[in-house]
């Protein structure tokens, strides 16, 4: 592999943004003139965070779901859910927080969102969005996408998004993030302009270089082999989870006969009925207390599925370290074999396949100006050929410098938001028990007094 | 309960025993251990039950003292002693001490029966002898012949249909001599049955065996007048009372089944449950050796998933020893009285077409034949120590299901701290700082 002359200290910048006309100048200037950028540890439980975003802090949340009818691209109705994002700017004098904008979006206007950030940030792990379907269910929760404790549940996974997003250091300050938050009409239009498909990578180049590339950084061989067993490992844990659920669901459940059938029999009981009948309520109560406990549990569940999608935001980081590896070695070796070609045109000697020689063979030598001509053409391809090699080279190592960066900031923010999971997960079941020796407690009180 | 006619029951309970010589008097009298494998010199009460038993009327006190009086605070304690004639106990049953024994053509348990009674039935003191279960089931034939007007308890079922139950397993074994010591004390409390001529013999006779080749000689008086009632008869009415009894005893069964299966489905959830938590835990464990800070919390939460796990296994187990054979034991005594019931109705059934027919005979005697005077005898015994025993059986059911239920309670409370002190124990752990370590 070619070695690309001394680095130029050029600084990562996304790509840049299309000029939009007035409001932006503003926005741009406030944006560059920013000194610091405060580093948020990361919501994690979708309250209302702050983030310095332009010169003001902002609280963001998704206050709303509501059900629409509407017209698709085929002009056939559908209903889809449309969420309230509502901005709020914090004054610093007095704390109060003022609504400057509020509008509505739908799932998919997320979705191109975050394929934009994909595209534009690809040494950043984006922030994953919270699951299209419903998965990992267990019997009693709806896979239906318009089931009202799923829209809640998603309207939640939506806000935590977006506050990740906006404590992030560097998506912040995206242009086309603002206009989500702030431009209801044309916003769609404004980032198809950016013609950021274009600039996507194909996930048949992805692969391809996934296969091929020889020399990556083991750093991110690993990460990726990482970002691979977590996923595996927190699917298995979910799908075990909701069959628990499942399974304590019944378990509970079933108690709730004991409530009808002591009621039943406290009926021929002299002295043995008052204790029963009581002691039949509480095995009621217990029965309905499941509900509750489960309906928390799904925002553990809920937790793990953000680290599961996380998972591949970072293998997405991983490709792309190889994808720009495999393009620099094809580059060099490109290189290496037109200077060799070169070399053996100007020697004379032919050490290497080419069409020209071929020909040359078949219909004859070719004249030294020919051959001149040749090497003429060769000689600028190889310069350009190093000059790319030199710029592919510094994109590579700035790439590889950002993105760990980036992947040791979400390192913390992980074993962070993974520790306080668990912490609650424990409190959950903590709970739990409480409860459970609370009614026991309390039937075996009404026992006592058949 | 001292020798000689229980008070209030005009019952023709057997005294026979008095007359009778002790079929095995004079070969072994000296010895007080029976038995047939390993003698037992030590004869003290033993405590054949643990500390998970029901409560029994015969508390395991020593012979001579009286148990004392149960104040209602003392629920709590499982090993309540309630007295429930008030009188000095003066006979004391215990089964424990099962052993196997491999024979040539069998395989077979034995449990040890010891017996301690000042009574003057007895001999000696104490006896210690081996039965095995075919030897319950013989007792309870002969009282069921033998006292055909009480209420005989219920064994435990012969057979274990349901699955593959080693017959024995530990807990298979541990059930069962449960269930036949609580069969033998609820004998020993009943001031009838526990002077029956077969019971003494049953925990005295070093041969039962021999005892048994005997036959049919000790039939009690009104075991046998019962027994050739052919019940031809067809009664009328019940009287209230005892209809009542029927209609009570109908729906206390089916509520019974009900319970026995609603627990038997919580049985099952729970083990299903207990599946699914088993492959839960180490899910976290697979994950811990992925992660560098996070590898000890998620450790912790593995290994607090199987102390739980480990807690639930305790109360399915628990509760299938210990719960459900005594709620089938309450539907098999249900069963048995209801026949009881019927017997007494052949009873009255008998008398009234007699006094039916000497009415119609129209004869001019004011006097009531000798035979249908009988007849009216037989019912009115059998009327009073039925409803005695009903009484009886009332008060003890309360207890028995007071204490069923409590503990069944508390299993799940102790299940519920278990699981608790886990959870508690590794908040500490899970929000510990990286740097403190």
């Amino acid at each position: 592999m070619e070695q690309a002359p001394p680095d130029l200290e050029r600084q990562w910048q996304p790509a840049p943004l299309e000029p939009l006309g007035h409001p932006d100048a503003e926005l741009q200037a406030a944006v560059d003139e920013e000194a610091e950028v405060s580093r948020d540890e990361g919501p994690g439980d979708g309250t209302m965070t702050e983030n310095n975003f332009g010169l003001k802090k902002i609280e963001i949340s998704v206050s709303e779901a509501e059900k629409r009818t509407g017209r698709n691209a085929m002009n056939m109705q559908e209903t889809y859910t449309a969420y309230l994002i509502e901005t709020r700017s914090v004054e610093h004098t007095d704390g109060q927080s003022v609504l400057t904008d509020s509008l509505w979006r739908r799932y998919s206007e997320f979705e191109l969102l975050r394929n934009y950030l994909l595209v534009y940030y690809p040494h950043i792990v984006v922030p994953p969005l919270p699951e299209k379907r419903a998965e990992f269910v267990w019997h009693k929760l709806s896979a239906d996408n318009m089931d009202p404790d799923f829209v809640e549940r998603r309207r939640i996974g939506l806000e935590n998004f977006l506050l990740r997003v906006a404590s992030h250091p560097i998506l912040c300050r995206d242009k086309i993030f603002y206009l989500f938050l702030t431009q209801e009409g044309n916003w769609k239009e404004t980032v198809n302009e950016t013609g950021f498909q274009l600039k996507a990578d194909s996930r048949l180049k992805a692969l391809n270089a996934t296969f091929r590339v020889k020399n990556p950084d083991k750093r991110f061989t690993e990460l990726k082999h990482y970002s691979d067993e977590l996923q595996s490992v927190i699917s298995h844990l979910l799908r075990v989870r909701a069959r628990v659920a499942d399974r304590l669901y019944g378990v509970y459940k079933v108690h709730g006969n004991y409530g009808r059938v002591f009621s039943e029999w406290s009926a021929i009981e002299k002295e043995m009925g008052d204790g029963l009948q009581s002691a039949g309520h509480h095995m009621d109560v217990y029965a309905s207390s499941i509900d509750d406990i489960l309906e928390d549990e799904e925002h553990y569940a809920d937790q793990l599925k953000e680290y599961l999608f996380y998972a591949e935001a970072l293998r997405a980081v991983c490709r792309k370290h190889e994808l720009m590896q495999y393009d620099l070695e094809m580059a060099a070796q490109d290189l290496a074999s037109k200077k060799q070609q070169c070399e053996e045109l100007a020697t004379g000697t032919v050490r290497t396949f080419s069409l020209k020689g071929m020909t040359t063979k078949l219909f004859g030598q070719e004249t030294p100006e020919q051959r001149e001509a040749r090497i003429k053409v060769l000689e600028e391809q190889i310069n350009e050929g190093e000059q790319q090699l030199k710029s592919k080279n510094l994109e590579g190592r700035e790439f590889v410098k950002n993105a760990w960066a980036d992947i040791e900031r979400f390192k913390e923010q992980k074993n962070h938001d993974l520790k306080e999971a668990l912490i609650s997960y424990a409190v959950m079941q903590i709970s739990m028990c409480k409860k459970g020796i609370q009614v026991w407690t309390n039937a075996k009180e009404c026992f006592s007094k058949m | 309960m001292s020798g000689g006619p229980p008070r209030g029951l005009p019952s023709t309970g057997p005294h026979s025993l008095l007359d009778m010589p002790h079929p095995l008097a004079g070969s072994s009298s000296e010895e007080a251990v029976g038995g047939d494998s390993t003698p037992s010199p030590d004869l003290l009460m033993a405590r054949s039950f643990g500390d998970k038993d029901l409560i029994l009327p015969n508390g395991g006190t020593p012979a001579g003292t009286s148990s004392p009086a149960s104040s209602s605070s003392l629920l709590n304690r499982l090993q309540l002693d309630d007295d429930i004639d008030g009188e000095t106990r003066d006979l004391f049953v215990t089964v424990d001490d099962p052993k196997k024994h491999v024979c040539t053509m069998e395989t077979y348990i034995t449990y040890r029966i010891t017996t301690k009674s000042t009574r003057v039935e007895f001999d000696l003191p104490e006896y210690s002898v081996r039965r095995r279960y075919q030897d319950f089931d013989w007792l309870r034939n002969k009282l069921e012949e033998s006292q055909p007007t009480h209420l005989i308890p219920p064994l435990p079922e012969k057979f274990v249909v349901k699955g593959v139950v080693d017959r024995f397993s530990e807990e298979f074994v541990e059930t069962r001599r449960k269930a036949l010591d609580k069969f033998l004390k609820r004998i020993t409390d009943h001031p009838v049955l526990s002077f029956n001529e077969h019971f003494n013999i049953f925990l005295t006779a070093k041969d039962l065996n021999a005892y048994k080749k005997q036959g049919m000689a000790l039939l009690s008086r009104v075991g046998e007048s019962v027994k050739h009632v052919t019940g031809g008869y067809k009664l009328r009415s019940r009287p209230l009372e005892f209809a009542a009894i029927g209609d009570y005893l109908d729906t206390f069964a089916l509520k019974l089944g009900t319970i026995d299966r609603i627990a038997q489905r919580i049985i099952k959830e729970e083990i299903e449950y207990l599946v699914e938590l088993r492959e839960h835990g180490p899910v976290y464990s697979t994950w811990s050796a992925l992660e560098g800070e996070l590898a000890e919390p998620l450790e912790g939460v593995s290994a607090c998933i199987g102390h739980c796990s480990t807690a639930l296994e305790e109360l399915t187990d628990d509760m299938t020893e210990d719960f459900l054979p005594v709620l089938r034991e309450y539907i098999l005594y249900s069963d048995s009285m209801k026949g009881v019931l019927k017997k007494r109705d052949q009873v009255q059934a008998e008398y009234e077409a007699k006094l039916e027919a000497v009415a119609l005979r129209k004869e001019d005697r004011p006097k009531v034949p000798a035979d249908v005077e009988k007849c009216q005898d037989r019912m009115e015994c059998f009327n009073a120590d039925l409803k005695a025993d009903m009484e009886r059986w009332q008060s003890s059911k309360r207890q028995d299901f007071r204490q069923l239920l409590m503990g069944m309670a508390d299993k799940n409370i102790q299940y519920y701290e278990k699981c608790l002190m886990a959870w508690e124990s590794i908040i500490p752990l899970l929000q510990e700082k990286p740097e403190a370590k």
